[in-house]
């Protein structure tokens, strides 16, 4: 079988960070953990074209997919992998998006990524196979990836027992007793010794590690946020007060302050009376101009980004958090203020 | 020393139950033999306020092709009888003197509904898939919707609105008390400490109130709560309307004042009492939007729990993000102090369930789950609708069909646990 791969710039050996912004490219036959995968693939797979995009450009442009999913295809592939892109956010999106495109092309693809990337969501119905949470776990990562490779081959469907990271959905239904009787209930099993019983699983949030501290803020580029949907007035863009599904992003180049009237929260889960009054204490652009001029800060980002968190499902945030990061990181961006209600 | 013996001198609460199976608008408030009639003008009478330049009074039964959207708070209609004594803080003052029966008129609620600031978007459809997962949606409403008076505040209009229902509520039940009852419930004191247990577990529930300013506020005897430490509370007082609603947030996550009147694990407890479990009482706390504040009234409700010599707590909780961290802390601080702890859960999930279910939660303890947020349904479109002509969040007519999150259905997801919705994880092919 004829293999595109597709790899990250960092995994392509094209360059770290300040590469991630690379657009779309091809290098013949497998480069960077495309070489042990090939080893792994054995003879009857090879591994024709290495398809590699940087993470920001990913991440942030649309159409992407479906330019790499052209390279692919031009490259004669019969099946497209993409990863293992671990636990990385930017690189699990372009993976995830790029499996998916392709199978609703009807090209076969394959994903590889660790179960809580956030990006698998939007992998649709192509299959993935887990891989670790780190590099430090490329070898079982591959092996996984390469012995699945070699059942799809042979047109067998993918399983739980191959590795494949089955779409666990929870899903709402009427019972027959009510949560106040089941709660009753299961205070009476705990305090019987079952420790196990729930209804929701217990545990597992993932710690933010928060980044280096500045080296310099004089000469810091540093852009606003905000998670309080704060649009011009009139919400012309139509952003929700609840449950979001997009964010936007409003120019502050030139604008010293913002004034009252001229913009407002449309967030429909805390009292926006005080944030329309002054605007300016939802999203601090009047104190953050203020550190441009005095040179505490180098300069301000020439744009906000927001949406709305009111209701928004923990998955989208996600999401949200990965194209901020490869939004601002494109820019130029060193630091964020994200102000919440 | 001499000994001090210890007399009951308080009764035990009677409900007095009287079912409502039809309800009418007409002349003259009356009730018989399962029959509400809602006098109109003496229904308009208990909203006369500076406040509103005038009321709407409806009825929406269970099967009706309606769908009523703006809800704002939902009152049980519930009387003490001759001298009043209902909805302390408000209607009567605290220290009443407390008769010892309850009229109810089981079946029926007060149901306001209109715009307000901060009244996030919902709806209860008396007909069709939506009329099952609200609590509402099987209750014979009476609807009363308001226009304010020029120059009134919105806090001006939504005193006098909740003041009305809580009136109307009373004036409805008043008309029973004179009717054979349909049943009488006697609600047993909770279970004092140190007295025998015959070996069952204390069990008792810790309920918080939210308390984020106005129109999301919870009032605790007439006043908000905001800025209390957590306090045990006579569970016969919120039967009695001490803990009233003016929280408009989230609309499956709310829990209106006629929630708080039949608190569903307060029921649960009861129901239990003597044979699984001894009902230890009842815990008030506000949920402060500081995580400081959170914190504290966590630590101290744990203490206030071991001291009360519960063996274990049910804790339940009003709104989303911000209140599943009251939750996930208290929890957390009644296992430290080794109480067993469950907490009661909304799952937002996204629309297909496959996100992760909460945006915080505890390091241990057990969770019951009332249902994804996210979960969408198609509702067909309905006759008449009441509360408003549109629907601005999705931008049509209120009578439109429309696919809808459970998240807007009226006490869908209720954190008090009175709804059958639960979530369960199924793998995909």
């Amino acid at each position: 079988m004829r293999i595109a791969h597709y790899l990250n710039q960092f995994y392509a050996g094209l360059g770290g960070e300040e590469a991630a912004d690379l657009g779309p490219r091809v290098i013949d036959g497998p480069a960077g953990p495309g070489r042990l995968l090939q080893q792994l693939l054995g003879e009857q797979h090879r591994i024709v074209a290495t398809i590699v995009c940087g993470d920001d450009h990913a991440a942030t442009t649309p159409g992407v997919s479906a330019e790499l999913l052209g390279l692919a295809r031009a490259a004669g592939a019969e099946l497209l992998v993409a990863g293992p892109a671990f636990g990385s956010g930017r690189y699990g999106l372009a993976c995830a998006r790029l499996v998916a495109a392709a199978t609703a092309a009807g090209l076969p693809a394959l994903g590889s990524m660790h179960p809580d990337n956030p990006g698998l969501a939007e992998a649709g119905t192509a299959p993935v196979i887990a891989a670790g949470a780190t590099a430090r776990e490329m070898r079982p990562s591959l092996q996984r990836l390469a012995a699945a490779v070699a059942k799809l081959a042979t047109s067998e469907s993918l399983t739980a027992a191959d590795g494949r990271i089955a779409q666990v959905a929870r899903v709402g239904r009427l019972v027959e007793r009510r949560a106040a009787w089941r709660a009753v209930d299961l205070v009476l099993r705990r305090l019987g010794g079952d420790t196990e019983a729930t209804e929701i699983p217990v545990g597992g949030f993932d710690a933010v590690v928060p980044a280096a501290p500045l080296d310099k803020t004089a000469s810091a580029a540093v852009a606003l946020l905000t998670e309080g949907a704060l649009v011009p007035a009139g919400n012309p863009d139509r952003l929700e007060s609840a449950r979001a599904t997009r964010w936007l992003r409003y120019q502050i180049e030139g604008i010293e302050e913002l004034a009252t009237g001229a913009w407002e929260s449309v967030d429909g889960g805390f009292a926006t009376v005080a944030a329309n009054a002054d605007p300016n204490r939802m999203l601090p652009l009047d104190a953050a101009r203020e550190l441009e001029r005095d040179g505490a800060i180098g300069r301000l980002h020439g744009e906000f980004l927001v949406t709305v968190g009111n209701g928004t499902s923990v998955a989208t945030a996600r999401r949200f958090g990965v194209e901020w990061a490869a939004e601002l990181r494109k820019a130029g961006v060193q630091a964020a203020i994200l102000t919440a209600t | 020393m001499p000994r001090v013996e210890r007399s009951r001198t308080v009764q035990a609460l009677r409900r007095v139950v009287h079912t409502v199976h039809t309800v009418e608008l007409g002349e003259t408030t009356g009730y018989e033999q399962g029959r509400l009639l809602v006098g109109r003008s003496q229904a308009e009478a208990r909203y006369a306020d500076p406040a509103l330049a005038a009321v709407r009074v409806h009825v929406a039964s269970p099967g009706d092709a309606v769908r009523i959207i703006a809800p704002l708070d939902v009152v049980e209609p519930r009387a003490k009888g001759p001298g009043g004594g209902m909805f302390p803080g408000w209607l009567a003052p605290v220290n009443r003197r407390r008769g010892p029966e309850t009229h109810v008129l089981r079946g029926a609620a007060v149901l306001s509904a209109g715009y307000l600031p901060r009244n996030q978007e919902g709806l209860i459809d008396m007909t069709g898939p939506a009329a099952e997962l609200s609590p509402f949606g099987g209750t014979h409403n009476v609807v009363v919707e308001f226009d304010p008076a020029d120059g009134a505040s919105w806090a001006e209009v939504d005193a006098a609105v909740r003041r009305g229902s809580l009136r109307l509520a009373a004036h409805l039940a008043e008309a029973a008390v004179e009717a054979e009852p349909d049943a009488v419930e006697e609600l047993a004191e909770p279970h004092r400490p140190g007295e025998p247990t015959g070996g069952l577990p204390r069990v008792g529930v810790i309920t918080n109130l939210q308390t984020q300013g106005a129109f999301k506020d919870v009032f605790v005897y007439g006043r908000s709560m905001a800025g209390s430490l957590p306090t045990l509370f006579d569970p016969a007082e919120v039967e009695d309307g001490a803990v009233v609603s003016g929280q408009y947030g989230h609309p499956a996550l709310r829990n209106p004042t006629y929630l708080h009147q039949n608190h569903p694990v307060l029921a649960e407890l009861r129901a239990r009492d003597g044979r699984d479990l001894r009902f230890a009482g009842l815990v008030l706390s506000p949920e402060p939007v500081e995580q400081s504040g959170k914190e504290l009234c966590s630590t101290h409700a744990a203490w206030l729990c071991r001291a009360a010599g519960f063996d274990a707590a049910i804790v339940t909780k009003e709104g989303a993000g911000n209140a599943d961290n009251d939750l996930a802390l208290k929890v957390d601080a009644l296992e430290a102090l080794s109480l067993a702890a469950v907490a009661l859960y909304a799952e937002m999930s996204g629309p297909d369930g496959t996100g992760p279910p909460l945006v915080a939660g505890p390091r241990r303890g057990a969770l019951v789950s009332t249902g994804n947020y996210d979960q969408r349904l198609r509702l067909p479109a309905v006759e008449r609708a009441l509360g408003g002509d549109r629907l601005r969040i999705l931008d049509v007519d209120a009578t439109a069909a429309i696919e809808a999150p459970v998240a807007m259905m009226l006490s869908a997801l209720s954190p008090l646990g009175a709804g059958r919705l639960t979530c369960r994880a199924e793998e995909a092919a």
